[in-house]
């Protein structure tokens, strides 16, 4: 990129507490940027919201975010004081899985390039991902890719944060229950030894896991609901288990041998890391196909014949899948085959 | 024989059974994507019904919900190895047979 569109930059957003000072510093520095090449001042303000939709057009983090996005707007709007410069805010990556730096850089930087941006602005606590520190990652990312990038100045009053979030603190005690509650029944007693034993593992585990093993927060009624809808989804997986084996055991087993193996690749219709894996998982379980390669939701898979394919296409597991994760309404849309024949109309 | 010895011996010859399946499919089938079908399939349902065995010998207990646990982690590491492998065939460029390049491959 080059010195003109300097003036125009971007700025990804995150609840932070140091966000405010850095919408003041991206404001400024637009300015002053426009003061002196003599271009417009342009400040965008963008907020990856991925991983977490659901099937709830107005789901609570969308909400979150476009009040957050509204916020920082009135913010840079004040900061501005009248002086022109083009404010703009989005939410992006709205139907992508971004689970890597390497994910959010592409995001970025392909939103730059459509709005022509050449400069990007970090707030210094930005981490979207939540649990692992991302931005310098993700700033080498956005630099490789040809953008200019700047981190705005910590405020030195502002470095106080607090120690443990609310939203942690729950993981941290649902990962020291679920270990607990692992340790005891395999142990199978509740000898006060046990117990004691018990809660030192437990609690081992979770002071040294509980940043890496439940990385979004814990909602305990939604859990249940998928732990109940988890249980339906199981004898449905055996059921489709027998049946494979069943139709391998004959394959394999006859004289001629009767397969037709084909790579094929689709795009899932499932939006996280869980139920993509769970996907994964049961694709590999069920008649002749094999998940070869995942990339966020597209998927790679061998398949051995041609009736595997078209039980593939017809999406019944994929719809399971995501009848376990986003309930009922979620399993009705098209399967892979349908979004496949809408595509090619 | 009892109801439940009948059923452990039910058990145990399904398990044998698909166990030598995915055997004989290991031989048989032609690359290693074909044969990775076999062990993550067959022998998944040979080892779970083997194991179901076990579990039924057992009885309801605490051995038996070990057993069960057991189960639940065949049932997600074997996919997950038989996905590793694979991958790590496809990122090599190692292409699927498809059955046109002739007939002498079997």
């Amino acid at each position: 990129m080059v010195a003109v569109t300097e003036s125009r930059l971007l700025v990804p957003v995150d609840e932070s507490a140091s966000l405010r000072n850095t919408v003041a510093h991206a404001v400024e520095e637009a300015l002053d940027r426009a003061g002196e090449s003599g271009s417009p001042a342009a400040v965008h303000f963008v907020y990856p919201l991925a991983e977490r939709i659901s099937f709830r057009s107005s789901s609570t983090r969308a909400e979150s975010a476009r009040s957050l996005l509204d916020r920082v707007a009135s913010w840079a709007e004040e900061d501005a004081n009248g002086a022109d410069v083009t404010i703009e805010t989005a939410l992006v990556a709205t139907h992508e899985y971004l689970s890597t730096p390497n994910d959010y850089a592409d995001v970025l930087v392909r939103y730059a390039n459509e709005h022509d941006l050449g400069l990007a602005v970090f707030d210094p606590r930005y981490d979207p991902i939540g649990s692992t520190p991302l931005l310098p990652s993700l700033e080498a990312e956005v630099r490789r890719a040809g953008l200019g990038v700047e981190e705005a100045p910590r405020n030195a009053e502002q470095s106080s944060q607090p120690l443990v979030r609310r939203g942690t603190l729950t993981q941290f005690f649902a990962l020291f229950a679920a270990s607990f509650g692992f340790y005891l029944l395999l142990a199978g007693s509740v000898a006060p030894f046990e117990l004691a034993t018990g809660a030192i593992s437990a609690g081992i585990v979770a002071v040294a896991l509980w940043r890496v093993s439940l990385t979004s927060p814990v909602a305990p009624p939604d859990t249940v609901k998928r732990l109940v809808r988890f249980c339906l989804y199981v004898p449905f997986l055996l059921w489709e288990i027998v049946k494979a084996n069943v139709e391998i055991a004959y394959i394999v087993l006859h004289p001629d041998l009767p397969i037709d193996p084909e790579m094929v690749e689709f795009d899932a219709a499932v939006w996280s890391a869980l139920p993509v894996t769970t996907l994964a998982n049961s694709i590999t379980l069920t008649p002749g196909t094999l998940t070869v390669d995942v990339e966020r939701q597209h998927l790679i898979i061998h398949t051995l014949t041609a009736s595997a394919r078209e039980d593939l296409f017809a999406g019944t597991l994929e719809r399971a899948v995501r009848f376990v994760f986003y309930g009922r309404a979620a399993a009705r849309i098209p399967s892979p085959f349908e979004r496949r024949e809408e595509e090619e109309s | 024989m009892t109801p439940r010895e009948i059923a452990v011996v039910v058990l145990i010859a399904g398990g044998v059974f698909f166990a030598v399946v995915a055997a004989v499919g290991l031989i048989r089938l032609p690359d290693v994507y074909a044969r990775a079908h076999s062990t993550s399939k067959s022998e998944t349902l040979g080892a779970v019904l083997t194991l179901g065995a076990v579990a039924a010998s057992y009885g309801i207990g605490f051995n038996t919900l070990k057993v069960v646990l057991l189960l639940l982690f065949m049932f997600l590491t074997n996919p997950t190895a038989a996905h590793a492998i694979t991958r790590a065939a496809h990122e090599l460029g190692i292409e699927p047979w498809t059955g046109e390049e002739g007939e002498d491959e079997p």
